[in-house]
Parts: structure tokens; C-alpha cells; sequence
């Protein structure tokens, strides 16, 4: 992975130093309240309903065991021992304390990590598929492009104050794990004719209350344009973006309202001027970025640990199970990619405590080369794991709680935190979510059921991406209740689509019994092998709205 | 109002005028509000005195832009410290040559000043109860930057 130089430790450290001065002036009066949270949410700093939020950058998803165990320690010495992973895949503190804060960060900069614009009308962190580099169908590895466009957004002194948050995902390959077509900017690494690699560019996708899919605004990039390209686009939208109404002032207004065609003008106008400049990447700093992702140390002779596996499959079926969910396949033969669930029984969704965090950096020092990342849906992954090790590690896990075989399936879910912690929330998460794991808790259910995606948020801002998800529930307040509003259909892959509201919110006690009838449903009309989704698409709303709104009798 | 040029406390040797008084002053060294500017072009940058020109983010650039030559000052507005369309016109001033003063008017306040100078802020007016005499340590608290900028085009990459 990226290791910092003295330029980027510098970086981190003055801005820890900046923070802190900013924090000693707002608390000392000098800064008012308004202009304070600008400041500090743009370095991740929320006020929410119980205690402040932070909510630190994990940049692509990438971590290491020495950061994960730093990460323990502060939730031990400044928060209650545990944290929470995010569909940004950053990592948010629940209780930390606003003066403590600068230490925190001071912490943190030890360990090149930050909170640097994980908030804020700017520049967030990018996001990419939770396998890259192991996927055998995968043009190229995504994160060194990853990495260029960090550094690029950091601390960007022209796009510190845009009209609103904007977020860029990047994937590798036709399969798209990272949601990229409900991002701001979605970038898909493509091949051209002429056999030369570059970019597709989608823009203006989003979620929150105007969901939108992307449009294609590039089919082909060079890759030396990359950040003419985003600078451009996000010069456009810094000067014509909507700022009256913060509701319509995302880029997914502002390219519908011009239509793709007047945007895609505006922006290739601005591109003519900036594309021969300086930003123009070098092939110097394009080697040298993707020197930071080379293969690792992979062992010759890994394959010899599969036929031990397939004993240890034939003999353990608690172990094929979790074998079967919640591993895939890896490019270098001998090794598999390991989803660690943070979806355990009747907890919350993508939270882990210190102990587990110490544990998890134990377990990639050992079996993963030291390298951890967090997914989009909330969940760890252990990229490269020898097939000989997956026992161990599988046994390891079980006893932290972290092995529930689950992944894909119902109890898999997105979650926010919901009315519980968030200020914004209309509506509860958590509860509900134990709802659906209590009903839910039969796995040969659930693997009957097969792959499904069930997101859910607390409010229209979708941070659980329930539109997307095959079943998206959405918590909405009606005079002091919780009722949730049902969608199905939707997909954040490369089949990306918007989930269509069945009919009018259910009570927050009939949730579960809700999604049972949906499934009900499902079950009587797929097909054989008809995964959920396909059979929502192919049969349409109405059987569902039938089952679920049946007349009692 | 203190006003800062090169990070230094200075004078403002330029005289805001209006619809009412133009004529009196026109060959003085002005500053018009975007207005005005708009609608008596062809005099104001044929009057003997030096010309500024009063923008905000909802007025057009271009126009000065055309007259880039005949203008030595360009005030931008910032109605609220959230509206970051001044950045960017500050860098499109810079890349196509302008080298007069620009100055950044309005809701300027001492966390913005480094962001500002970088795309091509020289003078800032901050409102008298937001200043103090150490305002100046807010420019370069960062020193490290990833991006080029009005004073050095070069981004990390083609740096050293």
C-alpha cells in the first residue's frame, strides 16, 4: 500500500496543528459557531445527538495491521471501546469529545492516517472495489489511480467550499463493487479499440432525496488526462452549481438541468484549457504511484494447501458454510479472498470493538500481509489469504464473533446508525435491524434465499444506499412514529438501478414479517437459480404489493 | 476595514464609486461595481485612471476576462464564507494572465486567507471585528501543498 513520504507526513501533521488552532479559537470564542462547524466538519467533526462524531478516513478502503491497531487504542483511550465502518469505508468515532479531538488526530497522524475532508461541502474520500488487485477480470488495479486522485482532492485549495459534498468511486473492471454509478464522478477502467487503458467517466449519479444514476459523460479517458479531466469537471461544478438551496445543490441537479450534452460542453471547454498544463500526470508519477501496489510476496507453493482445504471442507460444514459465503476467489492460485462479517447476531451493523481490532491487525500480520480493508457494505476483508490458512483463520474468527456466514445474504445488511446517534435520523435502524436478524437467524434460510441485498437508512439521505439495495427500507417519522417505506429492485452493480416504493410505510413492529411475505413471494415465482433480483425485474411490483397489502380477512 | 496586500497591513488607494458619482471620478483610479462596469464598458476602460472591477459568483467573468488588459483590480465578493465560486475565479484571473491586484471583499475571514492566496488572492478585506494582528500566521500553516497554484503551477508530482 501507499507508504507516506516526509512530504505527506508534513502534510498530515500541520494540518493536526492547524486543527487545533482552529479548535483553541472556537473554543475560545474567536470563531463563530456557524463558520466553526465548516471547519470542522471538513475534517470530519459532527455534533450529533448524544456526543460529537468523528469520523476519520480510511482513503480506498486501505489499511494496515499498525493503523487498525492504532485504531483500537484510540477508541480504548478517547471512546467506548469500539467503532463503527461506514459505506465510504471510513471509520467513525461515536463518543469522542471535541476538545480532545487535536489529540485524537495527533494519534492518528502517527499512523498516516486523518480526517481530512471526510465531511463537508468538498472533496471526500474515493472509493473502490473492496478486491482490487485480486480480481482475475480486473483491467487494472484501481488504487494507484486511487491514491493520485487523494492526493489530488487533499486539501484542494479551490474545491474547499463547493456547492455541496462530492464523492468519486473508481472500479477496476466490468464488476462494480463500489456502487460507482451513484457516486458524483463514477471512473471504470476500460480498454479501447486501440488497446491503450483509460477511463469511462460517469457523472451526476447519487443518492439522498433525488436519486439519480450516473450518465456517461467520457466513454474513453487517456490516462494522463485523469486529473485535467476531474479538475475541469469540478471547476464547472464549483462555478454553476446550485448554492440557494442545498437540496438541489448536488452535481446530479446541475447536470440535469443543463442535460448531459450542455455539461459534457462546458467541461471539455474548460478541459481544452488545462489538459496540456502541469496537471497533466507523468509516466514517472504514474509508476512510481503504482511501485506502492505491487503483487505481494505470494508463496509458490500456497497451492499445496489445497487439497488439506478440501478435507477440512469435506469434514466441517459449519466451516464449508462460511467457506462458501464468505470467501471468493482470488487471482494467484492457492490463495482466496476473505470477507470478515461485521454483521454478527443482534449487533450493529459494520461496529467492531478494540478487542476485535487488536485481533483483526493480529490476524493479517499472520495470514494476510499485514493489509486490512473495509468494504462499502460495512464489512472487513482479508484479500489474500493462503488456502491452507483458511481453516485457522476461520476458527480464529469464529471465536471473535467475526465469522457469522452471512455475507450476501438477508442478514448482510447496510445499516446507518439511525435516529440512535444521528441528528438527522427520522427514524431508528438498529432496532429494526435486530428485528430482521431475530426472524432471520435460520442460515439454511437464508442461503435458500440466496444472494440478496437489504439496505436500510433513517432518512432521506440514504446513507445506507437504500435505494440501491434489493430491498431498501427507509425510515420516515409520522406524527412521532416509525414507519418504514419499502422498495425493491434496486442494484448498485454494473446492473445499477433505483428500487420502486411498493406502496404506503408499515409500522416499525411489522417490518420483518413484511420482508417475510416479500420473500414469500419470491420463492413461489423464481425460476431455478433466479436470483432475487432477477425475479423482482422479470415479475414487476405487483404480486409483492398484493402479498404485502392483502386485505386481512 | 484592515485590508491586507502581500500579507501586509496597506492603505486602499482605490476609490469605490457608483451610478451617481462615475462621472466625477472616472478618471481617477475606481473600483465599479459588475453593474456598472457592464454598462459603460467602452469609457471605463478608455478613462485615463486605473480601473477595478466589483464581481460576484453570479455575475459573469467573461466580461472582464475580455478586457483583461485594461483592468488592474478585480474585487470578488464572497457573500458568505461558503461560497467557493470566488476560488475559482481567482484561478481563472491568474492562468490567463492577469496580474493585477485581486482582492478578495465580503465575508473574508482568517481560515479561508490560505485557500485564497493560493488560487491567486493578494489582497484581502477582512471585516474590522475578524481581525487581528497575528491574522497573518493563517498563510502557510500548510506548507505542503499536492496541487499547483496561482504562484507555482506545478502539483506534487512535477515538484523538487
Amino acid at each position: 500500500m501507499y507508504q507516506y513520504n516526509e512530504q505527506d507526513q508534513n502534510l498530515i501533521n500541520a494540518r493536526v496543528e492547524q486543527y487545533r488552532d482552529q479548535t483553541r479559537r472556537f473554543l475560545a470564542g474567536e470563531i463563530p459557531d456557524e463558520e466553526f462547524r465548516g471547519l470542522r466538519l471538513m475534517n470530519g467533526l459532527y455534533i450529533q445527538r448524544q456526543a460529537p462524531m468523528l469520523r476519520i478516513a480510511v482513503p480506498y478502503g486501505l489499511m494496515n495491521s499498525v493503523q487498525v491497531r492504532k485504531l483500537a487504542d484510540i477508541t480504548r483511550k478517547y471512546d467506548k471501546n469500539y467503532a463503527h465502518f461506514t459505506t465510504r469505508t471510513n471509520v467513525q468515532l461515536n463518543w469522542p469529545k471535541l476538545e480532545e479531538v487535536p489529540d485524537i488526530l495527533a494519534e492518528l497522524a502517527e499512523v498516516q492516517m486523518h480526517a481530512i475532508q471526510t465531511s463537508g461541502n468538498c472533496l471526500r474520500n474515493t472509493t473502490t472495489d473492496h478486491f482490487a488487485g485480486v480480481i482475475a477480470d480486473e483491467i487494472e488495479d484501481p488504487r494507484p489511480w486511487c491514491e493520485m486522485i487523494r492526493q489530488w482532492t487533499t486539501l484542494h485549495p479551490e474545491f474547499a467550499y463547493l456547492p455541496r459534498k462530492f464523492k468519486i468511486a473508481v472500479t477496476g473492471g466490468p464488476e462494480d463493487r463500489a456502487a460507482s454509478q451513484v457516486h458524483d464522478i463514477g471512473l471504470h477502467m476500460v480498454k479501447n479499440a486501440a488497446g491503450e487503458i483509460g477511463f469511462e467517466v460517469l457523472v451526476g449519479g447519487g443518492l439522498g432525496r433525488t436519486p439519480v444514476i450516473g450518465k456517461v459523460i467520457r466513454e474513453f479517458l487517456p490516462k494522463q488526462d485523469l486529473l485535467t479531466y476531474l479538475e475541469a469537471i469540478l471547476r464547472v461544478y464549483n462555478l454553476n452549481g446550485r448554492r440557494d438551496n442545498k437540496y438541489k445543490a448536488r452535481i446530479k441537479i446541475l447536470v440535469n438541468a443543463l442535460g448531459i450534452d450542455e455539461f459534457r460542453n462546458r467541461v471539455d471547454a474548460e478541459w481544452d484549457v488545462i489538459r496540456n498544463t502541469e496537471l497533466a500526470l507523468t509516466d514517472d508519477y504514474i509508476a512510481k504511484i503504482k511501485g506502492y501496489f505491487a503483487p505481494h510476496p505470494y508463496a509458490s507453493d500456497a497451492v499445496d494447501g489445497i487439497s488439506v482445504l478440501e478435507n477440512q471442507l469435506e469434514d466441517n460444514a459449519e466451516f464449508r458454510a462460511w467457506y462458501e459465503r464468505n470467501t471468493r476467489e482470488h487471482k494467484i492460485a492457492g490463495y482466496r479472498a476473505v470477507v470478515i462479517s461485521l454483521k454478527p447476531h443482534l449487533k450493529p451493523p459494520g461496529d467492531i470493538t478494540d478487542v476485535q481490532l487488536d485481533a483483526v491487525a493480529d490476524l493479517a500480520d499472520t495470514f494476510n500481509f499485514g493489509e486490512i480493508r473495509s468494504t462499502h457494505d460495512q464489512n472487513l476483508v482479508f484479500a489474500h489469504v493462503a488456502a491452507g490458512d483458511l481453516y485457522t483463520l476461520w476458527q480464529s474468527l469464529r471465536d471473535l464473533n467475526l465469522a457469522r456466514a452471512n455475507i450476501g445474504t438477508l442478514t448482510d445488511m447496510i445499516v446507518c446508525p439511525g435516529f440512535d446517534f444521528c441528528s438527522l435520523a427520522n427514524a431508528h435502524t438498529l432496532g429494526v435491524a435486530e428485528q430482521i436478524n431475530e426472524k432471520f437467524d435460520d442460515l439454511d434460510y437464508l442461503y435458500g434465499i440466496g444472494d440478496i441485498k437489504l439496505n436500510m437508512s433513517g432518512c432521506i439521505n440514504a446513507c445506507a444506499h437504500h435505494h440501491v439495495a434489493h430491498i431498501g427500507i427507509l425510515g420516515v417519522d409520522k406524527g412521532g412514529e416509525d414507519y418504514y417505506q419499502i422498495t425493491l429492485g434496486g442494484s448498485s452493480r454494473e446492473d445499477a438501478s433505483l428500487g420502486k416504493i411498493i406502496g404506503k410505510a408499515v409500522p416499525q413492529a411489522e417490518v420483518a414479517d413484511t420482508i417475510e411475505k416479500i420473500l414469500q413471494v419470491y420463492v413461489a415465482n423464481r425460476s431455478e437459480d433466479e436470483r432475487f433480483i432477477e425475479t423482482v425485474r422479470r415479475i414487476g411490483l405487483e404480486p409483492f404489493k398484493e402479498r404485502v397489502y392483502a386485505a386481512v380477512n | 476595514m484592515p485590508l491586507l496586500i502581500n500579507r501586509v497591513v496597506a492603505d486602499d488607494s482605490w476609490l469605490l464609486v457608483d451610478e451617481d458619482n462615475l462621472s466625477a471620478h472616472i478618471d481617477e483610479d475606481i473600483v465599479v461595481p459588475y453593474e456598472l462596469f457592464s454598462a459603460h464598458t467602452d469609457s471605463l476602460i478608455n478613462a485615463a485612471g486605473k480601473l477595478g472591477v466589483r464581481i460576484n459568483g453570479d455575475q459573469d467573468l467573461n466580461l472582464i476576462l475580455q478586457h483583461l488588459d485594461k483592468v488592474s483590480l478585480v474585487a470578488i465578493e464572497f457573500p458568505a464564507f461558503t461560497d467557493g465560486r470566488g476560488f475559482s475565479f481567482a484561478r481563472i484571473l491568474r492562468r490567463s494572465g492577469f496580474s493585477g491586484q485581486i482582492r478578495a471583499e465580503g465575508d473574508v475571514t482568517r481560515d479561508r486567507l490560505e485557500y485564497m492566496e493560493r488560487c491567486g488572492f493578494d489582497a484581502f478585506a477582512i471585516p474590522a471585528d475578524r481581525y487581528s494582528d497575528d491574522i497573518v500566521s493563517a498563510f502557510g500553516e500548510v506548507p505542503v501543498h499536492y496541487q499547483g497554484s496561482a504562484d507555482d503551477e506545478r502539483p506534487i508530482f512535477r515538484q523538487n
